[in-house]
Formats: C-alpha cells, sequence, structure tokens
C-alpha cells in the first residue's frame, strides 16, 4: 500500500513559535527538545511528522544499533568502541535523521529494551535486544500526550534524557547504550500536568492556540481540503518552500559551532535568571544555547538581542517557579527589558 | 558497562560544600554515603558522575529506577545454568559495585526494599539473599550516593537516617559565577576533549589527593576527647540511636585523611557535624509533650501567622529568624499535634536552653569546642529543612511503609515489573521470560527437543508488577454567607493548587464541591489539571444560605462515579464547614437531611475528615454529629490555615 505523502511542514498555517522551536532543534538537537501545549486540534501532530521531511541526513557508524555517531567516540557503543579500537576506525553509512513515536501504551521493556527471547530459547545465549530508546538515539523522540505517559516510563525517560545513556538493569539483561534524543512532546494542559523535572528536561516550550483570525482558518481548512483531494499535488506545490528550508537548516547547522555571543549578553541572562527566580543553571543555559541557534538560523555571526529575546520566549515559561494564585505568566516587558 | 564521558569534577563551579561531602564518602565508605538534595538544573547529578574519575575502579555503578529485583541483587547465571545444568549465581548491581559509588538518581522515587537494601548492605558491609532456588552472601564494598529533587517527593525520617552525609544544594545566586557555569558548560559541549585537557592535571592531583587519604585512613586515630566531642555533638542534635556518632566519627577520620593527618582534630568533627547532623537532628525531649486527643479544640494563638497558602510542607524552606519565638511555648493544636515536621524540628531545637555547656566533659581540647559547637548548630540551624516526609511522623499510619508514592500491585500488565513468583493459574499468565529462562536452565540436560531451552509448564514465572496509585481528595466547602466564606474558600482554593503541585509525585486528583444558596455546585471536577483547577477557581462565589445536606448529596453522587471509574482507588472526602444547615431544597428540616445523607458515607469505603469552624460563642454543635453519622475524623479549627488543611489531607492518606 503506497503512503499518502505527509502533510508538508511550510504548509502549515501560522503557529510560528512551535515551527520556530521545532526546527531549532533540529538544527541544534543538543538543546533538548521542545514541549508543545495546547487544545486538541492545533496542528501539533501533524508539525511534528511533518518535521521529518526537512530533517538532515547524518554519518552513522555501519551497522550500529544505536547509529553511533563516528565523529564522536566518546559517545560510542560498546559495539562500536570494540571496533572502533581493533579496526582502528569505523565503517560509516549515511542517514536521515527520523522522528521516532513513543506511544503512550508502550510497555516499559519495549522502551528500554529487554532480553532477547528468542536467541535465549533458540541459542540459548542472552543478548539484549534494544527498545524504543534505542532507536531514538540522535532522533527526534516524540511522544503525544505526554502528560498522560505513565509514572515508571517518564523515570525511565528522565533518566536517559539526563545522561544520553540508557542503562538498563533488568530481566537478567545488564546493559547500556547511548541515547540522546530531541525529547518533543505535546499535551493537552487541561488533562493533567506533567512533572516538574519532565518539563525541565525540555529545553523549550510553546502554547499553541487554534487561529482565531477568521482569514487564516479559511486558509487552513482550504489548505486541508486540497491536500485531502490530491495528496501529491499539493506536496508538490510546496517542494520548494521545503527545500529551501531544508537548505536554511543545513546552513545553519553547518555554521552553529562559530557563531559566538559577546560576555555582556551571558551576564544579562544570567542577572536575568536571577531575577526571576528559576531553579538551577537550565535556564541560563538554554536560553544562550537557543540564542545561539537561533542566530544561526537567521545567518547570524553573533548572537543579537533579537535573538536573546527570541531565546526567552521558548525558554523561559515553563521554567518559572509557579505558586498558588500565580498564573504562571511572564511579564514579557520586564524580561525584556532585562535583555536589552 | 559502555564508557562514559563526564564532565571534569573540577571544572564544577562552586557547590564546595557537596564537593567536600562527596569527597569524604569516597574516602571512607564507612560514612554511610551521600545524600544530595536540591532543585532541579542544580548539577546534582552532574556532580556524582563527575566524580567517577576518582573512585577506585574509575566508574560508576548506577542503580537504574526501572531495575529488577534479580539484577539488584544477583539470581542464577542463566548461560551458566544452561551450559552446565549446575545453579550458579550472576552477581547483581550490590555486588557489582565494589569499591565505587553505587549512584541512585532520584532516589526518592526509588522502591523502598531496594533502598533500604542498598544502604544496610553498604553499612553491613554484605548481604544475605535466598532466591530462586540458591542461597548466597556477598561482601560489598561501595559508596551510597543519592540525589533527588524534593519537589518529586521525600523520603522517610528512617531513609533519610540511613544516609550518612547530607547536604542541601540551593540556586546560584551570584551572577558571575552563573556566567562562568554557562561558559563552561558550552565550552565543555562543543570543545569535550580539549576543554577536559584543561582540567586534566587538577582532575589527576585531586584523584592523587584522593588516593593518598584513603591510604591513610586506616592510621587515623581518635583520642578520647574526640570520642567525646562526637557524643556531645549528636547529643546536642539530639539524634535517635547510635548511627550519628559512628558517622560523624568516620567523616571526620575521612576530613582528617584528606589532610594527610593521622589524628582527628576538633574542627574535622565541626565540619562533618555540618555533613551528617543536619537530616537527623531531633527534638528535645521536653518538647514531645504527650499526644492530644483527635477532637480536642484547638487552643491558644496560632503558631505562623502568614497566610501559608504558598507553603508546601516538603519544600526546603529557610526559617525566617523571627518564627522561633513564637514556637517556643510548647501549644498543642488539635490538628498539627501528633506531627513534629521538620520545618518545626529546626526551629524548636533552638528554643530551649543550651544544655549542652553544662555537659561539658571537662576536657581541654573540648571545651574550646564546645563554643564552636554552638556556631555548628547556629549554621545547622539556617540550613534548609532535609526533604522528610511529614506523614511518617503521623501516628495513626496505617499502610506499611512503601514510600511516598503509594505502590500496589497490579493484576492488570501496566506497571512496573519488579520480580517474577510463581504463577497463580496460568489464565491471562503475564510470563516473566527472564524468570522462566532461568527456572528451566537448570533442567535442559534431561530435557530433549530442537530449541536449546526446552520449556515445561512448570517452570513458568509471572511478573509481578507494581503501579502507583493516587488517591482522590473531594473538598466538600460551605460557601455561604456566613462569615468567613471567602477567606474559607480562598484557603481550600490554595490548598487545592498545593496538592496539584504535589500531584505529580502521588498521581491524586482533587475536586471542589461548594455549597451555598439553595444547591451544590461542582466548581472543580476532580481532576490532576493544575492548569484546569486555576482556570475554573478564578472566581468563587460565596453568599447565601447554608444548604449542606445538598452538598453531601452532591459529593455522594462524585463518590458513586468516581467508584465506577476507577474500582480500587482511595477517595479522601474533606468537609469544611461551620455545621449550620439552613436549607434545603424542599420544605423538610435541613439539619436532619443533612444528617441523612451523612450515614450514607459511612456506607462508602471513602474516608471522610470533617474540619468546623463555627466559632460562635454559642455552639450549635452539629458538625460533630455529622461527622459521627459520616463516620469520620472530626476536628475544630479556629482559624483555618492552608497548611493546616494540608497536614490533616496529608495524614488521611497515609
Amino acid at each position: 500500500m503506497k503512503r499518502k505523502a505527509v502533510y508538508p511542514f511550510t504548509a502549515i498555517v501560522g503557529q510560528e513559535e512551535m515551527k520556530l522551536a521545532l526546527i531549532l532543534n533540529v538544527i541544534n538537537p543538543s538543546l533538548g527538545g521542545v514541549l508543545i501545549k495546547g487544545e486538541k486540534g492545533t496542528a501539533k501532530s501533524t508539525a511534528v511528522r511533518a518535521l521529518a521531511a526537512l530533517l538532515p541526513a547524518m554519518q552513522a557508524a555501519k551497522g550500529c544499533r544505536y547509529h553511533c555517531n563516528p565523529a564522536l567516540p566518546n559517545l560510542l557503543c560498546d559495539e562500536c568502541r570494540k571496533k572502533l579500537s581493533d579496526a582502528g576506525s569505523l565503517a560509516t553509512e549515511e542517514i536521515q535523521m527520523r522522528v521516532i513515536e513513543l506511544p503512550v501504551s508502550a510497555t516499559e521493556d519495549r522502551v528500554v529494551g529487554t532480553l532477547d527471547i528468542e536467541m535465549a530459547i533458540q541459542q540459548g545465549r542472552k543478548r539484549f535486544e534494544p527498545g524504543i530508546l534505542a532507536d531514538a538515539n540522535r532522533n527526534i523522540l516524540y511522544v503525544d500526550e505526554i502528560n498522560l505517559l505513565e509514572d515508571h516510563i517518564v523515570d525511565v525517560l528522565l533518566d536517559s534524557a539526563a545522561m544520553g545513556v540508557n542503562t538498563v538493569e533488568r530481566e537478567g539483561v545488564s546493559y547500556a547504550h547511548p541515547a540522546r534524543f530531541v525529547l518533543v512532546g505535546t499535551m493537552n494542559p487541561e488533562e493533567g500536568d506533567i512533572r516538574p523535572q519532565l518539563l525541565d528536561r525540555f529545553a523549550l516550550s510553546v502554547t499553541v492556540v487554534g487561529e482565531h483570525e477568521p482569514a487564516n482558518r479559511v486558509e487552513v481548512i482550504q489548505r486541508r481540503l486540497s491536500y485531502e483531494k490530491d495528496a501529491d499535488a499539493f506536496c508538490t506545490s510546496y517542494a520548494s518552500a521545503q527545500q529551501k528550508l531544508a537548505q536554511q537548516i543545513t546552513a545553519a547547522q553547518a555554521m552553529l559551532d562559530t557563531v559566538t555571543i559577546p560576555d555582556e549578553q551571558v551576564a544579562k541572562v544570567a542577572a536575568m535568571a536571577i531575577e526571576l527566580g528559576v531553579d538551577g543553571h537550565r535556564a541560563d543555559i538554554t536560553v544562550i544555547k537557543t540564542a545561539l541557534t537561533h542566530a544561526a538560523f537567521f545567518g547570524r555571526q553573533e548572537v543579537s538581542v533579537e535573538d536573546l529575546k527570541a531565546a526567552a520566549h521558548l525558554a523561559l515559561p515553563h521554567r518559572m517557579r509557579r505558586r498558588p494564585f500565580e498564573d504562571g505568566e511572564l511579564d514579557w516587558s520586564q524580561v525584556e527589558s532585562l535583555l536589552v | 558497562m559502555m564508557e562514559r564521558f563526564y564532565y571534569p569534577f573540577t571544572a564544577l563551579v562552586g557547590m564546595e560544600q557537596a564537593k567536600q561531602a562527596l569527597l569524604i564518602a569516597l574516602v571512607n565508605p564507612r560514612a554511610g554515603g551521600l545524600l544530595l538534595s536540591g532543585p532541579k538544573g542544580t548539577a546534582k547529578s552532574t556532580l556524582v558522575r563527575s566524580a567517577a574519575v576518582l573512585t577506585k575502579t574509575g566508574q560508576l555503578a548506577e542503580l537504574p529506577l526501572g531495575a529488577t529485583e534479580d539484577m539488584v541483587f544477583g539470581s542464577i547465571d542463566l548461560e551458566a545454568a544452561l551450559a552446565t545444568g549446575t545453579k550458579q549465581l550472576r552477581s547483581g548491581v550490590l555486588f557489582r559495585a565494589a569499591e565505587t559509588i553505587l549512584y541512585m538518581d532520584e532516589v526518592n522515587l526509588l522502591r523502598s526494599d531496594f533502598l533500604t537494601a542498598v544502604l544496610d548492605s553498604a553499612a553491613n558491609g554484605f548481604f544475605e539473599l535466598q532466591r530462586d532456588g540458591i542461597c548466597y552472601r556477598e561482601d560489598v564494598s561501595y559508596t551510597p550516593v543519592g540525589t533527588m529533587n524534593p519537589e518529586e517527593g521525600t523520603l522517610s525520617s528512617a531513609m533519610l537516617d540511613r544516609f550518612g552525609l547530607f547536604v542541601s544544594l540551593e540556586d546560584e545566586m551570584d551572577a558571575n559565577a552563573r556566567v562562568e557555569v554557562v561558559k563552561r558548560v558550552l565550552d565543555f559541549e562543543r570543545t569535550g576533549e580539549e576543554f577536559w585537557a584543561v582540567y586534566a592535571e587538577q582532575e589527576r592531583e585531586l584523584a592523587e589527593k584522593i588516593a593518598n587519604a584513603r591510604a591513610c585512613l586506616p592510621s587515623v586515630e581518635a583520642s578520647e576527647a574526640i570520642l567525646e566531642l562526637v557524643a556531645q555533638y549528636c547529643a546536642r542534635a539530639y539524634c535517635r540511636g547510635n548511627r550519628a556518632d559512628l558517622y560523624l566519627l568516620e567523616a571526620a577520620r575521612a576530613i582528617a585523611a584528606l589532610a594527610a593527618r593521622s589524628y582527628i582534630m576538633p574542627q574535622d568533627v565541626e565540619q562533618a557535624a555540618m555533613f551528617v547532623l543536619p537530616h537527623r537532628m531531633g527534638q528535645p525531649p521536653q518538647q514531645q509533650a504527650p499526644a492530644a486527643d483527635d477532637s480536642e479544640t484547638d487552643t491558644g494563638q496560632d503558631e505562623n501567622s502568614d497566610d501559608s497558602s504558598d507553603e508546601s510542607p516538603d519544600a526546603p524552606e529557610e526559617n525566617a529568624p523571627g518564627q522561633s519565638e513564637d514556637d517556643s511555648q510548647p501549644e498543642k493544636d488539635a490538628d498539627d499535634e501528633p506531627e513534629n515536621d521538620a520545618d518545626e524540628d529546626a526551629e524548636e531545637s533552638a528554643a530551649p536552653p543550651l544544655e549542652g555547656e553544662n555537659q561539658d566533659s571537662g576536657d581541654d581540647q573540648t571545651e574550646d569546642a564546645a563554643g564552636d559547637m554552638e556556631q555548628v548548630f547556629a549554621a545547622l540551624e539556617n540550613m534548609p529543612v532535609p526533604p522528610m516526609s511529614i506523614e511518617n511522623h503521623f501516628e495513626h499510619q496505617k499502610r506499611e511503609g512503601s514510600g511516598k508514592r503509594s505502590l500496589t500491585r497490579t493484576d492488570s500488565r501496566l506497571g512496573r515489573y519488579v520480580r517474577a513468583e510463581l504463577p497463580r493459574g496460568h489464565r491471562g499468565l503475564d510470563l516473566a521470560f527472564d524468570a522462566t529462562l532461568r527456572a528451566a536452565a537448570p533442567y535442559q540436560r534431561s530435557r530433549s527437543g530442537k530449541q536449546a531451552v526446552i520449556i515445561c509448564p512448570e517452570d513458568y514465572r509471572s511478573r509481578v508488577r507494581e503501579k502507583h496509585i493516587g488517591a482522590n481528595i473531594i473538598f466538600l466547602v460551605d460557601a455561604s454567607g456566613s462569615m468567613g466564606a471567602q477567606a474559607r474558600m480562598k484557603t481550600v482554593k490554595g490548598v487545592i493548587l498545593s496538592l496539584l503541585k504535589e500531584a505529580y509525585q502521588k498521581r491524586d486528583r482533587v475536586g471542589l464541591i461548594a455549597f451555598r444558596r439553595d444547591k451544590a455546585e461542582v466548581l472543580l471536577p476532580v481532576t490532576r489539571s493544575v492548569d484546569l483547577a486555576e482556570k475554573l477557581l478564578r472566581d468563587l462565589p460565596t453568599g447565601g444560605k447554608t444548604p449542606l445536606a445538598e452538598g453531601l448529596e452532591s459529593t455522594l453522587q462524585m463518590l458513586y462515579g468516581l467508584d465506577r471509574r476507577d474500582k480500587g482507588q482511595q477517595t479522601v472526602v474533606v468537609l469544611i464547614t461551620d455545621g449550620r444547615a439552613n436549607a434545603t431544597y424542599d420544605q423538610d428540616d435541613p439539619v436532619v437531611r443533612a444528617l441523612q445523607a451523612a450515614e450514607k458515607f459511612s456506607r462508602t469505603p471513602a474516608l471522610s475528615v470533617v474540619l468546623d469552624t463555627e466559632t460562635d460563642f454559642l455552639k450549635l454543635g452539629i458538625a460533630p454529629q455529622i461527622a459521627r453519622k459520616m463516620g469520620a475524623s472530626y476536628y475544630t479549627l479556629r482559624r483555618l490555615s492552608a497548611e493546616r488543611v494540608l497536614r490533616i489531607v496529608k495524614s488521611m492518606q497515609a
């Protein structure tokens, strides 16, 4: 059966913050993901799935179950490390970065991996059978309705997200493998919140609301209809926009490591973090990394105030300490005045 | 195990206390390991993991939250059993962590039986187990180190007491330090190896220092005077049991060893006390007045008069300096008497005149130290309160200590797989493959077939899964015109939001029904969402008459609905009223109808509690009758505060 072409990312009307947050994470996977909050039917899932088409190719160790990055010998899995030390080099292949979905109903053994039963029964040998976290290494891990995920699954996600390593001590298997992923979660806040520890793991958060502008609503429907009618033709009409965006992402990736940030801007961010009373250092680090990535996306060699503002908008809302009687809304003019 | 690339220990900015404590723990495992508590993002895990290179083996052993029992303690070696037909032991994490740190991230979420085993075995130096048809005893030699975010749950005082050392991390408030942190982290991420190279020399020196300290440790002697000083410290801190003395002495020995001395000085004990005592400070005996009866009326003035809506008892909060005076008079409230909440431990121990001074041994060295001791205790009292769970202080606790998250065995296939057992009936068997294979392995020589492993029905083992089940908490609040309805509703809103913020860890759901005018209104359907609660509770209408019976009926309807949806979930009903019932939708006697409705509660599995806010000089005394009919606990509160309601609710859940 031929699969229907995926709805193009560039054909999504509005939702600029969400699109920007997703793109920044593609450019710089070390950011650490994005949490998309919003009601049903606000194109959250569509956007994440559409992202797949824009994902760049990457070099990976050939045949590796975790698609290890040959450029980072410190992060290799055991097998690749052994190959490297035995042969002196690793065979590589080019693969596509992917979106891996973690369904809310997934069981823990499928997520972290487990004992390979077939191997055990047929050959009497113990082997680790990788799970979703293995697939997710260097990819995007997408959890729809992440607030409904079971506690013990959240625990293992947190564990891996923290160190980029999935440590398994279960069912007779003792194993560890790299699991660095871009965590993308969507949730409807009215169905319950997510744990603060997990919330903090998301670099960025955006809140999406349905389009209120009648003209935009019409546009949404029209595009949807023409996509339903002839998906291929619809996608073709967006091909050049898609290509342009993909190139912009690749270019940004290439220059990311050379983008700089003036010291006084780092100081401003630190002062802002103290002023706003955020927990820990992740807020500062994320704002700056996001600003660097944002600058790269727009082809700037040095972080500007605009980049910082955009980064603060994406990285801060979910890091504010909330107390009863406060609705957790940020006073943006205050935040921005701290950055200028 | 996969090799890891960690951030260099010496590149961590600040965190001096935590670093020092970690070094002590590394040098002397007999100091009881370390617990680091702090908000998210304060580099707790980074710190512990960066210490890997400083251990004897150069690697950490980790105990992940998802570990199964066989992997923690050890089990039959599957491959050996297949190859030789004999039962051989494959050691678990406890044994494999030999000579290094056994790291438990989010230790407050770890199963308490694992945590107990980890901490006790470390203290004993061995563990003994009988399982899977083999019995064994293994010597262990690891240093347990746990990190936790108190926002996610607390530990019982018994668990806290098992950790030798404790450090509470706080947010860095120095802008320059923050800038430095950010710069180094970005540098590390961009350049990795080069970044390491900068710190390589410092790392090497530190590793050497630790190795020397370890070598020096056995020769560090404790003089009689030092032993007495240690005992004085522990007595002054009202520590229960003798663990504290031992840990304090061992920590002081490690500090001496780190300073390359073969004798302990008073300041070593002083420094060690900052790590050993904060989480095990007890209450002075005279403060532990006999418990009053539950139904006793609130007397006296209130303790802390601040509106505690933003106060969550679990959150480490610094005690405002002025508070200790108010608390010094032992004042017993009906609602919070059985509790000796950690907050107050710290406060109250400041209050009595210091006795330690009179108990001096007369020894020169310790006499000098006595003055310093008070400085240490002054510092200790200013430290954030350790993350202790308050439930465990309540006497009427029913459930056995399965920790903060109440874990319940589930028969559905959801939940975490913790261990395997012989199946009870084969229908819908949730087969534990690993355990089944292990059970079958030793008999393979006598069985024949095409596969390497032949499994017979008698080998079957099923999975035991556990799942956290939260409680439903329904507030039924009098919003009628009597004075104070506004304040009452506002307080309850504060309680609800606090509970919901904790609900991440407890999976609790909260609902609110208010009654006023001629009807009861569901203001908040039972939910786990803070957002929804904030939205729905923005306006709190009050005023009008008091249709208590309608409120009770409406709550019953909610209870029945919940029961249909989720069998087996615990529900707590909290009725806050002044016991006036002066309206019904029909013309019946409102009090009689309310009592009739109340009686139906006694036939539901829900637990209930009545908080009576009647303040009139002439009491009508209806609320106690309602409570009796409901089979509810009953408290009178002259002044309703969010904190008190929270405590009562928590005690109900325990």
